[in-house]
């Protein structure tokens, strides 16, 4: 009896062993992933830090709900310091010192450009959760690189094609009527949206009597207000980081410039607060280009359980930046990419493909298949089959919307179907540019 | 087609010019300190933009966190910056006076990270705006002139012409104007030299803390605002004559009307393309800057 009770108790503790032995298997289980956003520099109150609020609020959630099939998230956060070289010094560096599986972040497109090429030749996985340039992917074969953000030609295409759409009813004028001006940074971001406002002006046969590039960290745009003057445009199309788009209102507004509508194209124009804290009610009216703020879209038309994702996201923003009235649709977008790569693709890796190595994200990356409305930003998730389009690793189901700045509150704009409130154009008379 | 002849003859061409103008006294203004600094205590403050930057918080915290009017926060800039001026000498440039200028540069160099780095753990990354807008003139129908440029181009001008009397009618003036002719001699004949380097190194920041309140109203304040302005008041210093303060007046206005008509009839980086162009070709022929005294 005595000697039974002796092996059932071995046999007990050796499993309790064998289970804590599992268990502590299971902990030792860590994906390491380096997170690159900008942390200092002109692009953090640009935007860069909220998408960096995003993301991070995403991997806290997961770890804080017990990871993801038995890993935990080891992030490393890395500062690119609103400059390309460091971005590019930075990700070498968590990957070869730090040793992380791979590179999720990074807000601009003058980072991404050189940063991915570097990473894909290194062979890690790298998840792009906002830089938007078509240059990033375009033409380039990227083996590892996926980018679930709606990439810089959609913004230029849909600002186009709303103007388009409007111009009839809202401005009495015939689409080919409307005099466009371009007017856009010269990095990647700026170049490839405008690219897309040009390719689809000329589709739809519309006038663009003004394309123009220039620095973003300019201390003077006075040249480029006259250079609008004298094409006396009725829509300006503007792509821009935040220090520009607010010297640009108040040159324009001190020289007279005059026009009937201005879109933006995110980055600077996705902070609301801040165009609103600087400009006060001079932003009303403004138009914007970006994928649709989390907090805009009906939680019915989402797959169940995102809204509460959507909730917690909202909760831990408004813990981290008391005060915030118009919540940036910049932490939805960091927030929604990144979750869709721990809630979809990062399971898929381990389950299906064994593991967090570069070629097991890839192949659960490539076989990512959600449906609209699957994700926090409403839109869907497909990449395309590498080698059947010129953008391997993009989003073929992402789409932005155009909305629009109303006493400090966000309108869905366009397209139709989203709608939240008929748009307001040509500006009205209140207003200090209206034409 | 607009031909460059419909360009020319526009009144959009008579608008840039006001613009360069308007411009060139605003980099006119910036760069004062840093030609005075340079001409007295023969150091380059790199840094100087970052005084400027701190100037800007400085009027926005006296303007709209503790409700100062704006005059008045402008005055407690000026005297913030010129006591940051007073500091940076004793405790940094005193230092490395006499050192080899690769010395002074690094050193004024890691002021520059410091002074960005220490904005941004303070104040944050957000983009600050005093919220205080001047407005403009409408000249004709399509002619405007910013009025804070304009104040700014009349104050560059007044302070060059007070600088001008306070250093040629002034007693001080004349103290500083002998110790930056021959260092060794004055302080043999008595002169106290730190006192006066301390007391130009509080002019230089006071300047700065001068063209902070005036910056304040077109840009939003944020650590990096310095980026925008610094290289290029650096080069129109060069190109003026370090140390040489109507060289460095009139360089601004040269450097400011070619970037406005470069940007008015070519692409807008063009104008900045054929500023630096100039620039290049100035060193080439004057290498001491275009306005330098003759040793």
């Amino acid at each position: 009896m005595r000697f039974s009770h002796m092996l059932k108790g071995i046999a007990f503790g050796a499993a309790a062993l064998g289970l804590m032995s599992m268990s502590a298997h299971a902990a030792d289980k860590v994906i390491k992933i380096g997170v690159i956003y900008d942390y200092s520099g002109p692009l953090a109150g640009g935007g860069s830090e909220l998408q960096a609020l995003g993301a991070k609020t995403i991997i806290d959630h997961i770890n804080e709900t017990g990871g993801v099939e038995g890993y935990m998230i080891d992030a490393i956060y890395a500062d690119a310091q609103s400059k390309p070289d460091i971005a590019i010094n930075e990700a070498v560096r968590l990957i070869e010192q730090e040793n992380v599986d791979m590179l999720l972040g990074f807000y601009s497109s003058a980072q991404c450009v050189p940063v991915s090429a570097k990473v894909d030749s290194l062979k890690k996985f790298m998840w792009i959760t906002t830089c938007i340039a078509p240059d990033v992917l375009e033409g380039r074969g990227l083996k590892y690189v996926f980018r679930p953000q709606v990439h810089g030609g959609m913004f230029g295409e849909l600002s186009v094609e709303f103007i388009h759409g409007v111009a009839k009813e809202k401005f009495g004028m015939d689409p080919k009527e409307v005099r466009l001006a371009i007017i856009h940074e010269d990095g990647p971001y700026g170049t490839g949206v405008a690219a897309g406002n040009e390719a689809k002006a000329k589709a739809l046969g519309m006038e663009v009597v003004l394309n123009e590039g220039y620095a973003a960290t300019s201390a003077d745009l006075s040249a480029l207000v006259t250079k609008l003057k004298r094409a006396r445009p009725d829509v300006i199309l503007h792509t821009g980081y935040n220090p520009d788009i607010t010297l640009f209102f108040r040159q324009a507004k001190e020289r007279g410039l005059k026009f009937k509508a201005l879109i933006g194209h995110g980055a600077g124009y996705g902070v609301a607060d801040s165009l609103y804290d600087a400009l006060g009610n001079d932003v009303d009216y403004v138009f914007n280009v970006d994928p649709v703020s989390i907090w805009l879209l009906d939680p019915k038309s989402l797959k169940p359980g995102l809204a509460e994702i959507t909730q917690i996201v909202g909760d831990k923003y408004e813990a981290a930046r008391p005060g915030t009235t118009v919540k940036s649709a910049h932490v939805g977008m960091a927030a929604s990419n990144a979750y869709v790569f721990f809630n979809d693709v990062l399971p898929r890796a381990i389950k299906t493909y064994g593991g967090v190595g570069p070629d097991a994200l890839r192949q659960a990356a490539l076989d990512t298949d959600i449906p609209e409305g699957g994700t926090l930003l409403g839109f869907g998730v497909k990449f395309p089959t590498p080698g059947s389009t010129t953008m391997d690793g993009q989003n073929e189901r992402a789409s932005p919307v155009v909305v629009q700045y109303v006493n400090r509150e966000v309108k869905v704009a366009w397209p139709k179907a989203l709608q939240t409130s008929d748009p307001v154009l040509p500006l009205p008379a209140t207003s200090p540019y209206a034409k | 087609m607009e031909t460059f002849f419909d360009n020319l003859f526009s009144v959009f061409f008579i608008e840039t010019l006001l613009n360069g103008l308007l411009y060139g006294g605003v980099l006119a203004l910036l760069s004062l300190g840093l030609n005075l600094i340079f001409g007295v205590i023969d150091v380059v403050w790199i840094c100087y933009a970052e005084l400027v930057m701190l100037g800007m918080y400085a009027v926005y915290f006296a303007h709209n966190v503790y409700g100062l009017p704006m005059l008045p926060a402008c005055a407690v800039a000026i005297l913030a910056v010129a006591l940051l001026g007073y500091i940076l000498h004793r405790v940094v440039i005193a230092h490395v006076l006499g050192k080899a200028p690769i010395n002074q540069l690094l050193a004024t160099g890691g002021v520059l990270f410091f002074l960005q780095s220490i904005a941004t753990l303070i104040f944050g990354v957000e983009f600050l705006s005093v919220g205080v807008s001047l407005g403009s003139f409408q000249i004709t129908e399509d002619i405007y002139v910013s009025k804070s440029q304009l104040v700014a181009f009349i104050i560059a001008a007044v302070t060059v012409l007070g600088m001008y009397l306070f250093l040629s009618r002034s007693y001080m003036g004349a103290a500083i104007r002998a110790i930056s002719q021959d260092r060794e001699i004055m302080i043999l004949m008595g002169v106290d030299a730190n006192r006066l380097y301390g007391i130009t190194s509080a002019i230089g920041g006071g300047l700065a803390g001068l063209a902070a309140c005036l910056l304040a109203l077109q840009f939003d304040v944020h650590p990096f605002v310095g980026i925008s302005f610094g290289p290029l008041v650096f080069m129109i210093c060069v190109m003026g004559g370090l140390g040489n303060l109507v060289g460095g007046f009139i360089a601004a206005f040269v450097f400011a009307q070619l970037i406005a008509t470069g940007s008015y009839f070519a692409d807008l980086e063009w104008g900045a393309v054929l500023a630096f162009c100039v620039f290049v070709i100035a060193m080439f022929i004057r290498p001491e800057g275009l306005f330098a005294r003759k040793s």
